[in-house]
């Protein structure tokens, strides 16, 4: 569990292509870009579809689950808002339900919330939401879910 | 070959020290190196008519050095970049003066990489004051994850993952350069360091400990590029630029992290444009700069530019093969882990001095290109230096490229 991370240190700035992620949060759903032309999705929500170029797009709900891609275990804070959290996981997260026929995929990162040593890559993750300190802004953050085989874990 | 092999070549080269801090503007730095690098050309102020640089918003624009040093010129463009910009202005300048913008071109980079703006937006006193997370940012920064240490990291880790490299294979690369470093009497690391003291420094962010990752220091460092024409009247030895790539992409480059091997690097995409447009193949170079602002970076570049197979570069940097007098020897001025910071400039004028036989070692005659070879007394000229890829990195999706061709040796 990471300790306290400060969101009155970090100024989120939605903007046009991303406004809408960040109202979903405060509703827990994890979105990610849909085009409404092919079906394609991606993330972050950049405003084409690299498939297709269509610009007609709408927003898949995930389900919030995902497997651990890989990860990295931050011992020294760069940022004022997480002076207070380290040591603390990273997760890369390769969504359940956004895999593909031609391979395409998403992964996304997020803060895990369980400790360095309970961390694999290859388990399975699901979503947490978490009001922060500023109330405008929910975070997802993301929780060892399961058991996986076959998973790796980084032991120096 | 391409159709530009060898008609330019790089004719000056010239550096601030590396100071933490300098408690300068990067104006003045910018103004010292030019100087130097014109002095080693043997070039006046009116012989530069062309200038550019890259910067992050941390840096001097060309105008304000044309004006402190009393030039004029015909071209001038600062662009925004870091590393991987130093050989994709290469190509631009090449460009440039085959199609007559300008005649004799300065690239410089400047900056206070320690004391001003930091990578990662650290605060030159430590942790950031607060930020704004806006564009790109939105989906990193407030997970805690900016630094390139903290970007990198997640493909480093994947790596170790995939191919079973632990990161004793990371220490060879840093004991390498460090060891470069000792021999090179400007780098600000210069107490040779083993595999133990890698293995036993701090953690910054696992897999990534202290001596994975480069230094921060304040310096200018700048190139001048001519044609072949003027270069065999100048100075020193002309440098010919064979062939090269500019920020050359990987498929989905604004974000990495969807694509299906996240360490499937940039390289992996220039490597044939480059060695085919310099025409020849890597086992033809002799030495190598390869991008080190993390030791990973440097690993995952020799796959990605073909100096070893997908998957090997942890066996292959096993021995010292990329130390002085060993097989591909890399950053022999001891690259950004241990000489200075300069985002990848600094690793192209070291190729230059290489080429030329004129690395400025303790040897007296190192600047005719007398060297004894003997590494206990200081020398880190390699013998028969004749070409010098320079692998350059922006990030794991994006990877500028050079070879270089010298005639002395
Ligand atoms: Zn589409």
């Amino acid at each position: 569990m990471p300790g306290p991370i400060d969101y009155s240190k970090i100024t989120i700035t939605p903007d046009f292509d991303t406004v809408e992620w960040w109202m979903a949060t405060k509703e827990h759903k994890y979105l990610v870009r849909q085009c409404k032309d092919c079906g394609h999705k991606w993330f972050p929500p950049f405003p084409a579809c690299n498939t297709c170029n269509s610009m007609d797009l709408g927003w898949f709900e995930t389900a919030g689950t995902g497997v651990l891609h890989s990860y990295i275990v931050v011992t020294q804070p760069i940022l004022g808002a997480f002076v207070e959290a380290v040591p603390y996981v990273v997760g890369l997260i390769e969504l359940d339900d956004c895999h593909e026929a031609d391979g395409s995929l998403v992964r996304v990162g997020g803060v895990m919330l369980d400790d360095e040593e309970d961390v694999a890559i290859g388990l399975p993750v699901s979503v947490e939401y978490e009001q922060t300190n500023e109330a405008n802004i929910v975070v997802p953050r993301w929780k060892i879910s399961g058991t996986a085989e076959n998973t790796w874990k980084f032991n120096e | 070959m391409g159709a530009l092999t060898d008609k330019y070549c790089i004719v000056g080269v010239g550096e601030t020290p590396h100071m933490r801090p300098s408690n300068r503007t990067t104006l003045s730095m910018a103004c010292e190196a030019v100087k130097k690098a014109m002095a080693d050309a043997g070039l006046e102020p009116r012989d530069i008519d062309g200038m550019t640089s890259y910067q992050a918003g941390d840096s001097t624009t060309s105008n304000h050095i044309a004006t402190s040093l009393g030039m004029r010129l015909n071209y001038s463009v600062d662009i925004l970049g870091g590393g991987s910009s130093t050989e994709a202005l290469i190509g631009n300048t090449i460009g440039l003066l085959e199609a007559g913008y300008c005649k004799t071109m300065v690239i410089f980079r400047s900056m206070n990489g320690r004391s001003g703006r930091r990578m990662g937006g650290q605060a030159p006193s430590g942790p950031v004051p607060p930020t704004r997370a806006a564009e790109d940012n939105q989906f990193m920064m407030p997970w805690g994850w900016t630094s390139p240490a903290q970007r990198f990291g997640m493909s480093a880790m994947r790596y170790l993952r995939d191919t079973g490299t632990t990161t004793r294979s990371l220490a060879e690369i840093a004991v390498a350069h460090r060891y470069h470093a000792s021999l090179n009497p400007k780098a600000v690391m210069r107490h040779p360091i083993t595999i133990e003291d890698h293995q036993n420094s701090r953690w910054v962010v696992k897999p990534l400990r202290l001596l994975d990752c480069c230094l921060e220091t304040d310096v200018s460092a700048c190139l001048i590029v001519t044609s072949r024409e003027r270069a065999y009247d100048l100075r020193q030895p002309p440098v010919f630029i064979m062939g090269g790539t500019g920020r050359t992409m990987a498929p989905n480059a604004a974000w990495n992290y969807s694509r299906p091997e996240i360490h499937y690097v940039a390289g992996n995409y220039g490597r044939k444009r480059l060695f085919g447009m310099a025409g020849i193949s890597q086992k033809d170079v002799n030495l190598i700069s390869c991008y080190d602002a993390f030791t990973f970076t440097t690993l995952i570049q020799l796959e990605a530019y073909g100096f070893c197979g997908k998957g090997e570069a942890g066996e292959f940097v096993k021995g010292g093969r990329l130390q002085i007098d060993h097989e591909l020897p890399s950053n022999l001025s001891g690259g950004h882990l241990s000489e200075g910071y300069t985002h990848g400039v600094s690793m192209v004028i070291e190729n230059v001095r290489q080429l030329r036989h004129r690395a400025d070692d303790a040897c007296p005659g190192w600047a005719e290109g007398k060297h004894s070879y003997d590494r206990q007394a200081g020398c880190r000229q390699v013998k028969d230096a004749r070409i010098a890829a320079c692998l350059g990195w922006g990030t794991e999706t994006m990877s500028s490229s050079a070879i270089l061709r010298g005639i002395s040796a």
